[in-house]
């Protein structure tokens, strides 16, 4: 039941986060848009490549569709509402979502194609950037929680949320999940502009529809990760006297959590993979560090 | 034959069979993909062996190594692509008979020799996470530290055996 | 064999012995410095399941167990690193890395 109900969410998710790119990217809020695009795909020719790595080829969209699904599954919407309640949680969520990687890399290397080839390599550069940077953040909110569960590190937030007691780390895990989920301005690898659509250039019809499926998905599972680790996830507050029910308040935060990724992207150049290394390493890495140092006094002094 | 050994079964030949396509297919890029749903089905075979955290620490950890592992094997075979079907392999018979007479030697060494008896009681997967992570900072410490500096002197020493070397003369290349 | 030794743990060490062969045939029979690594990956994915295997079904209660696993781990980090750092200036240095043509410190 409870599988059924969050599938389901992530579906409706989706097709929300379909409708807000769709109103950022275009100027036009337009509720039905998502439903036509999809319609489309499944009615348009699929174009297949000469000379496919047919397995890859098949694989790749679905391994990324299956992954963001699995790393859903340790998510909680309320206290019940969660698929499977795994003593390594915040860890789960990390080994399910390196899969994008993978089937980045299978989709990009199947159709024999050098754009798609290219798109998928600069994936694993962009991995090897934002990698540390999700680990080491969940590392100190773990250290709060005291635990791996993630419905424990929910309810460790109970007096204080995370965003406030470790904002440093919320931040790199923000920017961290973006390039996980290849949203502007870390998209060089499936963007129009900069190679022909890259890993999705060579895909037409059903497979791009769950491909982009897939992706949409990512978001959304992001967006919840980061509001159960740093936004307390379903606790809310008294709001003009009257109280929201838990999965309410986590489906808002999703929500906002999702516009402000969309958003941030609208209004930033694209951010070249070979650069956001550096950055990532020279800037991001110490930081993280930091945080862990910072996070590990205030647990001793202010649990 | 209980479910626990069906599961530890399955997963350990599709384990094995992975491992066997690794030297079987010509391109490289699903070769090296091969390895890493090798080592993916080992970590579903430590989930099913109740070893919740190992089981899925290696589920994490070779999604990066191996696809790591694809890009300098792409970067260095002279048939990535394993159009040519380029047979890159000598002694043979060798092998298969090293590997074979391995193989054998392990299983009967497993299949001959008297274990001891079989622990009845199991710590749950939270109580697990909790021991190791005890273990790591209490006993065992100075052994873990030991291999954080090692992979620390093996970053460095990799770093420095693969940078390029600037020549002195024209000072750039 | 004694009659109280579990299936399970011989199916494991079945499971790692197999590993470990075709992982010794691999790193004997391939002539490229990458595909022997993928070789070693295999022996040491082997050792890893005996190990794990070890502990599961004789000595749950030590957790040294499971950090020996970790060291394994550890241990093929390591061997990537090193070994692609030494494959990247073999390749530099002579254009390719076929162990074939390695014979320059032959006597």
């Amino acid at each position: 039941m409870n599988t059924l109900v969050i599938l389901f969410f992530l579906l409706l998710g989706a097709y929300f986060v379909a409708v807000l790119e769709n109103w950022i990217s275009k100027g036009r809020f337009q509720l039905s848009a998502p439903l036509y695009a999809a319609v489309a795909f499944l009615g348009r020719e699929s174009f297949i490549p000469r000379k496919p790595d047919q397995i890859f080829y098949e694989v790749g969209p679905v391994l990324l569709l299956l992954s963001a699904v699995l790393a859903a599954a340790v998510i909680p919407l309320t206290p019940d509402l969660i698929i499977t309640d795994l003593a390594t949680g915040a860890l789960f969520i990390n080994a399910a979502l390196v899969y994008v990687l993978v089937a980045l890399l299978m989709a990009g290397w199947g159709p024999d194609g050098a754009y798609a080839m290219i798109g998928g390599w600069r994936f694993l550069g962009q991995l090897i950037a934002y990698a540390m940077l999700i680990v080491m953040p969940i590392t100190a909110v773990a250290m709060r929680a005291e635990s791996l569960l993630t419905t424990q590190i929910v309810t460790s937030q109970l007096s204080l949320w995370n965003i406030a007691y470790q904002p440093l780390g919320f931040a790199l895990f923000f920017v961290a999940s973006m390039a996980l989920a290849f949203l502007p301005p870390f998209n060089m690898m499936i963007a129009k502009g900069e190679l022909a659509g890259g890993v999705e250039a060579e895909y037409s019809g059903m497979r791009l529809g769950i491909f982009r499926l897939g992706r949409l998905v990512l978001i959304v599972t992001l967006a919840a990760a980061t509001v159960i680790f740093y936004l307390g996830g379903w606790q809310g507050f008294y709001l003009f006297g009257f109280e929201l029910p838990p999965w309410a308040w986590s489906t808002v935060k999703i929500l906002i959590v999702t516009m402000a990724m969309l958003l941030i992207g609208r209004y930033m150049p694209r951010i070249r993979e070979t650069h956001l290394l550096s950055w990532c390493w020279m800037i991001g890495i110490p930081l993280a560090l930091l945080n862990i140092f910072v996070v590990g006094v205030l647990v001793l002094e202010f649990p | 034959m209980t479910a626990q050994a069906f599961f530890i079964g399955f997963f350990g030949l599709a384990s094995v069979w992975f491992g066997i396509v690794v030297f079987r297919t010509y391109s490289m890029m699903r070769s090296a993909i091969a390895l890493l749903f090798s080592q993916t089905a080992l970590g579903a075979m430590f989930l099913s062996m109740q070893a919740e955290f190992l089981g899925v620490l290696q589920i994490m950890m070779m999604a990066t190594e191996m696809s790591i592992m694809a890009i300098f094997m792409v970067m260095f075979m002279m048939d990535p692509g394993g159009l040519g079907e380029m047979d890159m392999t000598h002694q043979k018979r060798l092998s298969l008979i090293a590997g074979f007479v391995s193989f054998v030697g392990a299983v009967a060494v497993a299949v001959f020799v008297d274990w001891g008896p079989v622990a009845t009681t199991f710590p749950d997967a939270a109580q697990q996470t909790v021991d190791l992570g005890l273990e790591l900072l209490d006993r065992s410490m100075l052994i873990f530290e030991t291999a954080g500096i090692t992979i620390l002197t093996a970053m460095i020493a990799a770093t420095a055996v693969a940078i390029q070397p600037v020549k002195k003369e024209t000072g750039k290349k | 064999m004694s009659p109280e030794i579990s299936i399970e743990l011989i199916i494991a060490l079945t499971a790692g012995a197999a590993l470990f062969g075709v992982g010794v045939y691999g790193a004997l029979s391939q002539t490229n410095l990458v595909m022997i690594m993928m070789g070693v990956e295999l022996i040491l994915a082997g050792a890893m399941v005996n190990i794990l295997a070890f502990w599961r079904y004789l000595h749950p209660d030590v957790a040294a167990g499971q950090m020996f696993v970790l060291i394994i781990m550890t241990v093929m980090a390591i061997e990537m690193a090193v070994g692609f750092a030494i494959a990247i200036a073999r390749f530099r240095a002579k254009g390719s890395v076929e162990m074939e043509e390695a014979v320059d410190l032959k006597g």
